[in-house]
C-alpha cells in the first residue's frame, strides 16, 4: 500500500535509515560526506521516479538503497579510506576493515533490516553471492571478537589507528 | 520429499539469525541449536554482533535531519525541474534585489546576532573603563587598543570565479559538456559539486551552451557558460560555501560584471561582460527560477 503513501513523504520517512547506513558504510568515519552520498541518492532516485512515471516505483526503498550503494561505491573508488576516530566504538574499526562488498551486505541486513534478496537486487548480484559475502563479513568480525588481544590484533593490520611517533 | 532436511549447514544458521525462514525451518534450526552447543554459540555470537551494531548507529536516526537533505524541497523541486537542489526560499518580488536575497541568508540566523551585540558592548565597555584607569593613573597614554576580532576573510570567491571565467569562457573548447546533454551534465555536476540543476536564462537573452566541473577554492565546483545573441559569454560558477556572508562587494575586471548571492550551502556568482541591469536580471531569474 505504497501507494497511499504521498511519494515526498516516504522518502522523508526513509532518510534518517539512509543516513544511518551511509554513515555506517563509511565506518562512521566521514559523516559530512555520507550526507552528501544520501543527498544525491534522494535526488537521482527522485529523478528516476520522475522520468519512469507512476506505477513504476516498485520499491523505491530498495531503489534509494541501491542509488546510495552505488554512489559510495563510485567515491570510495577515488578516495583513500576513510578511517573512523580512536573515540568511535571498537565494532566500526572492524567494519572500516571488511571489503566494500562484504561491509554493504552485512549492513543492509542487520542494519537496515533487507532480506536477503533485496540486498542482492541493490547489490546487483544474486542471492547466494549476496550469503557468501554476508558469512564471509560475520566471520572476520567474529575472529576479531575471538581474538580481541592486542597481539592479534597488530598482527593482523599492523598499527591501523595508531600511527607510532617516533 | 517434504520432510524437513535433517542437515543444518551455515547459511541456514544466518538465515535464521537474520529471519529468513519459515516457521517450520525455524523450528528445525532450534531443535539442531538446542543439541549443538557450538552452533548456538555462533549464533549468539552473531546477534551480539547484530547488538553493537545496530547500537553504533542508534544515535544517527535520532538526529534531526539536516535542512539540506529534508526530501519534500529536495524532490518538489526536482520534479518541477528534472534535476535539484533545495534552494533558499525567497521572493524576488518587483523592488527586491540581490541585496535583499543576501539578507535573506543572514537572517536566516537571528538568535545569534543578540549575543554577538552584546559581548561587543562588553568589551567596548571594558575597554573603555580600562582606558580612562589608564588615563587616570598614567596622565596621557597610548589609547586601548582596540578589542581585537578574529575576522576570518572567507576566500576570494568572486575573484575565483572571475579567474575560471577568464579560463574558460573565451577559449575554443569552453564546455566540457555541452546543452545538448543536459541530463548527463547535470547529473556529472549534481554528484561532483553537489548541484546539478541547469538555470534557463532564456529571458534574459541568454543561451546555455554547456557547463563543466573546475576546481574552486575549497571544493569541486561547477561552471555553467551562457552565451548572448551576440556572441558574448557570460557564467554562472557555483560551490559549496558556509553560512557564512559574502565577502566585501565583489571587484571584476573593467567590463565585467559580477553578481553573487548565496543559497542553501552555496555560493553561486553569475559573471560577465554584461550591463549591471542585465548582469541582475540574469541573476534574479536564475535564483527565481529554482525557488519557485
Amino acid at each position: 500500500m505504497g501507494q497511499a503513501e504521498d511519494f515526498d513523504e516516504t522518502l522523508e520517512r526513509l532518510t534518517p535509515g539512509l543516513r544511518r547506513y551511509a554513515r555506517a558504510l563509511l565506518s562512521g568515519a566521514a559523516n559530512d560526506l555520507a550526507d552528501e552520498l544520501v543527498h544525491t541518492a534522494l535526488q537521482t532516485t527522485a529523478n528516476e521516479a520522475g522520468r519512469e512515471s507512476t506505477g513504476a516505483v516498485l520499491d523505491l526503498r530498495v531503489d534509494l538503497y541501491a542509488s546510495l550503494t552505488h554512489a559510495a561505491q563510485r567515491r570510495l573508488r577515488s578516495a583513500a579510506p576513510h578511517r573512523p576516530s580512536l573515540r568511535q566504538p571498537a565494532i566500526m574499526h572492524r567494519l572500516a576493515d571488511l571489503p566494500f562488498e562484504e561491509r554493504e551486505t552485512l549492513l543492509l541486513v542487520v542494519l537496515e533490516g533487507f532480506t536477503y534478496e533485496e540486498v542482492a537486487r541493490i547489490t546487483r548480484t544474486d542471492r547466494p553471492v549476496a550469503l557468501m559475502r554476508l558469512m564471509r563479513a560475520r566471520s572476520a568480525l567474529t575472529a576479531l571478537d575471538r581474538h580481541p588481544s592486542p597481539g592479534a590484533d597488530a598482527g593482523r593490520r599492523p598499527g591501523p589507528h595508531l600511527r607510532v611517533v617516533k | 520429499m517434504t520432510s524437513p532436511r535433517e542437515h543444518v549447514d551455515e547459511s541456514d544458521l544466518h538465515a535464521f539469525v537474520d529471519g529468513e525462514l519459515d516457521a517450520e525451518n525455524r523450528r528445525r534450526i532450534e531443535d539442531h541449536l538446542h543439541n549443538h552447543a557450538e552452533d548456538a554459540a555462533l549464533v549468539e555470537g552473531w546477534r551480539r554482533q547484530n547488538a553493537a551494531l545496530r547500537a553504533a548507529f542508534a544515535q544517527t536516526v535520532k538526529e534531526p535531519v539536516p535542512a539540506g537533505l529534508r526530501t519534500a524541497s529536495v524532490t518538489s523541486l526536482t520534479r518541477s525541474f528534472g534535476s535539484g537542489v533545495n534552494w533558499a526560499r525567497f521572493s524576488p518580488s518587483k523592488g527586491a534585489s540581490l541585496r535583499a536575497m543576501r539578507r535573506s541568508d543572514t537572517s536566516r540566523r537571528p538568535p545569534r546576532r543578540p549575543a554577538i551585540i552584546m559581548s561587543l558592548l562588553t568589551l567596548l565597555a571594558g575597554a573603555v573603563v580600562a582606558g580612562a584607569a589608564l588615563l587616570a593613573f598614567t596622565g596621557p597614554a597610548s589609547p586601548p587598543s582596540a578589542p581585537q576580532r578574529a575576522m576570518i576573510e572567507p576566500p576570494g570567491l568572486v575573484a575565483h570565479a572571475q579567474l575560471a571565467y577568464l579560463t574558460f569562457a573565451q577559449d575554443s573548447r569552453p564546455v566540457e559538456i555541452g546543452a545538448d546533454r543536459k541530463a548527463e551534465l547535470s547529473s556529472w555536476l549534481g554528484e561532483r559539486a553537489g548541484f546539478g540543476r541547469l538555470p534557463d536564462l532564456a529571458d534574459v537573452g541568454l543561451e546555455l551552451i554547456g557547463g563543466r566541473l573546475v576546481p574552486g577554492v575549497i571544493s569541486p565546483a561547477g561552471l555553467l557558460i551562457y552565451q548572448s545573441a551576440a556572441g558574448a559569454r557570460a557564467a554562472l560558477y557555483f560551490e559549496r560555501a558556509g553560512g557564512e556572508r559574502p565577502s566585501a562587494p565583489p571587484k571584476t575586471l573593467p567590463g565585467l560584471a559580477a553578481v553573487e548571492w548565496r543559497a542553501a550551502g552555496f555560493a553561486f556568482i553569475l559573471i560577465g561582460p554584461l550591463t549591471a541591469e542585465t548582469a541582475r536580471a540574469a541573476a534574479e531569474s536564475a535564483a527565481a527560477q529554482a525557488s519557485r
